[in-house]
């Protein structure tokens, strides 16, 4: 296949736009990351829990997916304090190999539970809008990836005025900067980590929609999706909102790009983003825009 | 005369019975439930090796498994016997190892964890499109058969796994004992405090992390010539990974008897939960949080805290005293 720069323009163009999707997705697992410094691992598993509540909240309820949201981020903003309040912090001072442990419980539970109730077939968030398209120039993009670009950026925006101009946003941030100071100045570092794990979750619902809109899902898509914000996160460096948003868009890049100059081979696009993780992790551990 | 000591003769004993199993006639569905606990016992024990004593968590088990298991399936379609691809798995995973030791040691704490989780996933996807030998045949994705196999008895699997549960024992048990285990424990400890009193950290990693890989590679090696098929997503299922995770962390992690119990409960688990599907993942999740929250020592800590074992150490103690003394 030739490599010409009308054909490079839609691999382009979709890479980023798909990079909204990791950013959302990755944005709590940033924030959980930043604050304690522990890796949910879980995370994958609790966007797709997202997409099945959506997929719940469509078929019984007959909501949009995006409206559904509105019973979901309360939702999962409860469900998040409680986890948080009642397993993490109480592993989390035994030690970091517990939490960590605990979160993968979190996370087989969240994929037996799906699978129990919805079966472990691909499902997907069937809306009439879904699969529209539109035309830019030569190139034809599909909605639902201008959707995620645009839930990227609201998402992102959003979290990083909160953490910037809200008295909660500032306590999350200081003590994620410094616990013990933080905690001298009267924090209480408890209640920081469970509304910053609430806060995390409510992404993992906008994310859970976005992501279901975008590809079909089933029990088992969590972990892939723990691996790419992972690797979001260290493209784009630590307690960076906007750091993040730039490695979601490299890792949307990695992928389309990848499969584009392979000829569309499958085993490009399935490894690369991969390979880039893992590279960027054996070369520079901290990210490559992280101190 | 030197006389062995009583519980060194107690677990040759517990061996022997064990390997006579098969020959006295112990129905087949025991044979069965031993196998699957021998084998996720071998998995425990070297992932206790790695998390419990070398502070590495490593989550990349299911690489090692699914390696060695398409070393062998890949090996018999072109003419090797099993018996050496079961060795030739081992190799291939402890070599997959050493490969990605330089960069994976570079990542601390988190990152390491996070680095060997993608590694399988790697796999997973290269097996999904690499098929070195043999047509495609449908819906199967990339899998194949391990051939020659048809004449092997559930008896000689069982023996197989015994002497690979067996060996992983005695090996951590050694292991612990030497130079090895103490440079190991100091590494767990403070990884700087070790370093600068003279441990060469990355040689000890290194070595633990390879004798875990080919130990785990035979165990998965041995569970393939069990059951004798292997595709991309049963090769390097994460449930090679949860199992010895779940085995270490319910029995008790950094003790020797600790996967021992949690090995027990887990086979216990499965063959229970067997008919239950989806749920069966459920409920041990739960037991897994359940027992991070409420004894993160794991059982053996929590008998070690009661004092559980003061009583047949002294009955033990007792009985070496008067056979010295006959």
């Amino acid at each position: 296949m030739e490599v010409t720069l009308v054909g490079l323009a839609g691999p382009l163009i979709k890479g980023i736009l798909l990079g909204g999707l990791y950013v959302v997705i990755a944005l709590g697992l940033s924030l959980v990351f930043g604050v304690m410094k522990l890796i949910n691992v879980g995370h994958g598993d609790l966007v797709i829990l997202g997409s099945y509540f959506a997929l719940a909240a469509m078929t019984w309820l007959g909501m949009d997916p995006f409206l559904s949201l509105v019973i979901g981020l309360p939702l999962f903003f409860g469900l998040g304090f409680l986890v948080q309040k009642f397993i993490i912090n109480r592993t989390f001072r035994i030690s970091l190999d517990a939490a960590l442990i605990a979160t993968f419980g979190i996370s087989i539970i969240v994929q037996g539970l799906v699978q129990a109730r919805f079966t472990a077939f691909g499902m997907s968030l069937a809306t009439d809008y879904r699969l529209l398209t539109f035309d830019v120039g030569a190139v034809t993009i599909p909605l639902r990836y201008l959707l995620d670009f645009i839930g990227g950026l609201a998402v992102m925006i959003a979290l990083r005025e909160f953490l910037r101009r809200t008295y909660l946003g500032r306590a999350i941030s200081a003590a994620s900067q410094n616990e013990p100071v933080a905690e001298r100045m009267g924090i209480n570092p408890n209640r920081v980590y469970s509304f910053a794990f609430a806060i995390a979750m409510a992404c993992a619902a906008v994310a859970g929609v976005l992501q279901g809109l975008t590809f079909s899902f089933q029990p088992t898509s969590g972990p892939p999706f723990l691996i790419i914000s992972f690797g979001v996160i260290i493209l784009g460096g630590l307690g960076s909102m906007a750091g993040t948003f730039i490695g979601g868009m490299i890792f949307g890049l990695t992928q389309t790009l990848g499969a584009y100059l392979s000829g569309g081979s499958m085993l490009v696009q399935a490894i690369a983003p991969y390979l880039l993780v893992f590279v960027v992790l054996s070369i520079r551990p901290q990210g490559i825009f992280g101190r | 005369m030197k006389i062995p000591r009583l519980t060194t003769l107690a677990s040759v004993a517990v061996l022997v019975v064990l390997a006579l199993f098969p020959v006295i006639g112990v129905p087949l569905s025991w044979l069965n439930y031993l196998f699957t606990f021998f084998i996720y016992l071998a998995l425990a024990n070297m992932w206790n090796l790695l998390a419990g004593y070398t502070g590495l968590i490593c989550l990349c088990p299911h690489a090692f498994v699914g390696l060695a298991g398409y070393t062998l399936a890949i090996g018999t379609w072109v003419g090797v016997p099993f018996q050496a691809g079961l060795i030739a798995g081992a190799a291939v995973a402890a070599l997959f190892a050493l490969i990605i030791s330089y960069p994976v040691f570079r990542m601390k704490g988190i990152y390491f964890a996070i680095g060997t989780l993608i590694l399988p996933e790697v796999l997973k996807a290269w097996f999904n499109f690499w098929r070195p030998v043999g047509n495609a045949y449908q819906g199967m994705g990339a899998g194949y058969s391990v051939k020659g196999v048809a004449g092997v008895t559930l008896g000689d699997t069982y023996w197989l796994a015994l002497a690979i549960a067996a060996a992983s024992i005695f090996l951590v048990h050694i292991i612990l004992r030497a130079r090895l285990g103490l440079g190991l424990k100091a590494i767990r400890d403070n990884e700087n405090t070790a370093a600068s009193s003279g441990v060469n950290i990355f040689r000890l990693k290194l070595s633990s992390f390879l004798i875990a890989a080919f130990i785990m590679g035979l165990a998965g090696a041995a569970y393939f010539i069990f059951s004798p098929r292997i595709q991309p997503t049963g090769g390097f299922t994460i449930s090679w990974l949860l199992l010895p995770l779940m085995a270490t962390v319910i029995g008790g992690e950094g003790s020797e008897e600790g996967p021992i119990i949690g090995a027990a409960i887990v086979t216990f688990l499965r063959f229970l939960l067997a008919d239950y599907g989806a749920w069966s993942l459920l409920i041990q999740g739960i037991i897994l949080l359940v027992v991070v929250v409420v004894m993160p020592q794991g059982i053996a800590g929590l008998l070690r805290q009661v004092g559980a074992y003061r009583f047949p150490q002294k009955l033990f103690q007792a009985a070496e005293g008067k056979i010295r003394k006959a």
